[in-house]
């Protein structure tokens, strides 16, 4: 079932670079070496490939039903399903996806409150991150992609602030090579997925690029970029802390920033972490536009009216996770949903709709 | 009072009605003329109309011979574009805007109108507010006629048309909508004719009632349309493929579709070499940047980030702080709106009374104020610095906007230090995001990202490496000029 977008809100297919890196980036980037570390210690930059390969396989897949529907989810979904079940696998997605944009703004005003401002109230610093969020998702989704773009641009000379911890660095940290089980291998490969994770939201966007075919170079390409990010980054914790270090500090990155140190400038993870609230924008945007979008084709509401919604539940849910263990749990359990939603159900997904849109080509 | 409606509906209203209404006014002359062959009746508004056409070209030759049909009149005066009409409306319209007419009896229905009104406008001068050392140095006036001449000496083709349109149902201004047909875009020229064509006001006094009325965005503080007082800018544009709107009497034209990025490209930028070019272009952004966050930045950093600051430096910024009984935010906040006061008051005032307002304004309270205790030295230097920094913008209504979305920075500053600057910024791109100028993306080559238009933004190339229109335009004929004539390769020695 073709989903048909007015002319004047589609989009360049080279803007899928932006779009699928930034969604990828949120604040997983701050802290995501430790999970992985804690199995394969100096190996971890193998799932690091790995995963990038795994989701590569994953978008592969994704692009191959939507070309064919050129549509959304939802169409997948009920040529998949039939229009019942298929809107209620629909909702699910929904409520992932809010859950998506919940977490990431909750998690980051966690960072917040423990780097910067342990006094900061939850609920003001989310209210006006998320008016500021209406007000972009309220321009269409134009607006959302470049808030994508530029928060992928303005952000990056924080790659260049990584190069600072290198001159503390010890190569021989890389060493022994293979030095870990399968078993350890699959699990660090499961905890790095989640950094992934992000993607999915092409099943909602896909019918917004012009010639959204030829935006798959691109999405792929996006993807690279974050597996060289995600890489680098990786690579340098690896030789910057010792494995021992790296197993008890919970925000490898930002604690990186501290030993920056330039004439006018110390304690650097002030300024990055500043930056960053630009760089989770496209996060939480993406996220919750999608959420009310894909509401509006499921329950044909206005969007306007399902994204006030959407937004008042998460200021509502928001606050509601108090401490970092509560935190914590909310993050596994969203990753762990994502993890299943897109390398279990989108496979499986794409077995059953090669087979349904076989046979109702048939009938 | 019958101003709103036109003269020809009224069925009742004879000529003889209009004229008794116009003599109600003290420049209206109407009189006979006894003692030439023929009798006839002239009447014009005295404030109005040159008396030297009158005197020259008109009355030697109605009293030279006589005549019996007002067409006879019409064949022998010299003067071009004579109407001969019993149109009540049209005659009242002609005569208000400096017609004469003449009539062979007083009764008569039929008048013959002879434009000759007074050209009274400024003389081309030199720009003030675009000042440039190198280039032209004319700047339009407030006579649409001349401004028009000044635009089309630089564009001798007959592609470059111009619409009119008489706006403001008192003030019944001329607006005249310039473009080159076949390099602007037909949406853009569609677009800039019906919003101009659907203002309703009652008067027009300059250009940016036009410009506050057709933008896209009322609520937005920045311009959406540049407004310039040098053709030779209005002429580059029109080449691009832009549409110039200029108004009678206003001595500034508006420039649209326009970006962000070409607010803060000064026409010297394209009469200097490009590297020099290119170096100034970002060093105002720098400016601008700087003038915007440095402020806000001062206060964060006092308020919430110490840490932030190298041992050494805290020392100065401690030992300037030590005896200011106010917090940063207050101190800041004192010393921008003394800045913003000394500005206003340095506009307001007459050119020489202004200089010593920022003389006093300058050295005497900002030395006293230092000296009394009630601010830092260093945020002195600060405020002084994004001060100067916000003038070097080449638009004026752009530094106007750029003094203002300061103080929203400077707020969030306060609440949430660096991070509230992050979502200050955050608010600024999203607008800035929103934002369209006769719907064209106003951030355009930022995003939508142009590599094509990037050669002539943040820098300038060579006019050699730009041989395509800008993107943002999407002019129908995109090349400029032929890439392949304007690159022959050369070999050493040849």
């Amino acid at each position: 079932m073709k989903v048909a977008v007015k002319e004047q809100f589609l989009i360049s297919p080279y803007l899928a670079f932006f779009i699928v890196h930034s969604m990828q980036t949120g604040v997983g980037v701050m802290g995501f070496q430790r999970y992985v570390a804690i199995y394969t210690e100096q190996d971890s930059w193998i799932p690091v490939l790995i995963g990038g390969a795994a989701v590569h396989l994953v978008i592969w897949m994704m692009y191959k039903m939507l070309n064919k529907e050129q549509g959304d989810i939802l169409s997948i979904h009920e040529t998949a399903f039939g229009k019942w079940f298929g809107g209620f696998l629909t909702l699910l997605f929904i409520m992932y996806l809010m859950a998506m944009g919940i977490t990431v703004l909750r998690t980051f005003i966690e960072v917040l409150q423990v780097w910067m401002f342990p006094l900061l109230k939850t609920w003001t610093f989310t209210l006006v991150y998320l008016i500021a969020a209406y007000y972009i998702i309220a321009g269409g989704f134009r607006s959302v992609v470049g808030v994508c773009f530029l928060g992928v641009v303005v952000p990056f000379y924080l790659i260049l602030t990584f190069l600072a911890p290198l001159e503390f660095a010890n190569i021989r940290n890389l060493l022994p090579v293979f030095d870990h089980s399968m078993k350890e291998f699959a699990l660090s490969f499961k905890s790095m997925t989640l950094s992934y994770l992000g993607f999915e939201t092409l099943l909602v966007f896909y019918p917004f690029f012009k010639k959204p075919e030829t935006s798959q170079k691109w999405f792929h390409y996006g993807n690279l970029f974050t597996v060289f990010l995600y890489l680098y980054l990786m690579i340098i914790t690896l030789i910057y802390y010792t494995p021992d270090h790296l197993k008890r500090t919970i925000w490898a990155t930002i604690a990186m920033w501290k030993i920056i140190r330039f004439p006018f400038v110390e304690r650097f993870e002030y300024i990055g972490l500043a930056t960053w609230t630009i760089a989770i924008l496209p996060n939480v945007c993406l996220a919750f536009w999608a959420a009310s979008r894909m509401t509006k084709r499921t329950f044909n509401i206005n969007q306007k009216k399902s994204l006030i919604f959407i937004l008042m539940i998460a200021f509502i849910v928001s606050p509601l996770f108090k401490d970092r263990t509560e935190i914590d749990l909310l993050n596994s359990i969203v990753s762990q949903f994502g993890l299943y939603f897109n390398f279990g159900y989108i496979p499986f997904l794409f077995f059953i709709h090669y087979i349904m849109s076989k046979v109702r080509r048939k009938v | 009072m019958n101003w709103f409606k036109k003269g020809s509906k009224t069925e009742e209203d004879s000529l003889l009605k209009v004229i008794e209404q116009f003599k109600k006014s003290g420049d209206f002359i109407d009189f006979q003329n006894p003692q030439s062959p023929t009798h006839y009746w002239i009447s014009y508004f005295g404030s109005l109309v040159d008396a030297e056409i009158i005197h020259r070209d008109i009355l030697p030759y109605l009293n030279k011979s006589s005549f019996k049909k007002i067409e006879d009149l019409k064949a022998a005066l010299p003067i071009e574009n004579i109407v001969v009409t019993s149109d009540l409306g049209q005659i009242q319209q002609m005569m208000l805007t400096g017609s004469v007419l003449i009539r062979l009896n007083i009764a008569d229905k039929q008048g013959l109108l002879v434009r000759a009104e007074m050209n009274k406008a400024r003389e081309v001068t030199i720009p003030e507010e675009e000042f440039s050392v190198v280039g032209p140095k004319e700047s339009f006036v407030e006579s649409l006629t001349t401004n028009l001449n000044l635009i089309r000496k630089r564009l001798p083709i007959p592609e470059l048309e111009i619409k009119e349109f008489k706006i403001g149902n008192l003030s019944k201004t001329r607006v005249a909508v310039v473009y080159i047909s076949g390099i602007a875009n037909e949406e853009n020229i569609n677009t800039a004719l019906q919003r101009v064509g659907d203002i309703q006001f009652h008067q027009i006094l300059d250009s940016s009632y036009i410009a506050q009325m057709i933008q896209d965005n009322d609520n937005s503080p920045f311009p959406q349309l540049i407004d310039t007082e040098r053709p030779d800018r209005a002429a580059g544009v029109l080449a691009e493929g832009s549409i110039v709107i200029l108004v009678d009497g206003s001595p500034h034209a508006l420039i649209g579709p326009t970006t962000l990025v070409k607010f803060f490209s000064a026409l010297e930028d394209y009469f200097v070499n490009w590297q020099l070019a290119s170096v100034l272009r970002i060093l105002r952004l720098i400016a601008v940047t700087f003038s915007i966050l440095v402020t806000p930045i001062y206060v964060a950093i006092l308020n919430y980030h110490y840490e932030l600051i190298p041992k050494d430096l805290m020392a100065t910024l401690v030992s300037s702080r030590s005896l200011i009984p106010l917090p940063p935010f207050f101190e800041a906040l004192i010393l921008e709106l003394t800045i913003e006061l000394l500005r206003e008051a340095g506009a307001r005032l007459p050119t020489k009374v202004g200089q010593t307002i920022g003389i006093v304004g300058g050295i005497v309270i900002g030395t006293a104020s230092v000296e009394a205790g009630l601010t830092s030295n260093v945020l002195l230097i600060i405020v002084a610095l994004a001060a100067l920094a916000s003038f070097t913008t080449p638009v004026y209504k752009m530094s106007n906007t750029i003094r203002m979305i300061r103080f929203p920075f400077l707020v969030m500053a306060e609440l949430w230090g660096l991070v509230g600057i992050a979502i200050a910024f955050i608010f600024l791109m999203g607008h800035l995001l929103r934002l369209t100028s006769f719907g064209r993306p106003y951030l355009e080559p930022i995003y939508p990202p142009r590599i094509e238009d990037l050669k002539d933004a943040f820098v300038r190339l060579p006019f050699k490496m730009q041989p395509k229109r800008p993107v943002e335009l999407q002019s129908p004929e995109t090349i400029k000029f032929s890439e392949k004539a304007a690159k022959q390769k050369k070999d050493i020695d040849e």
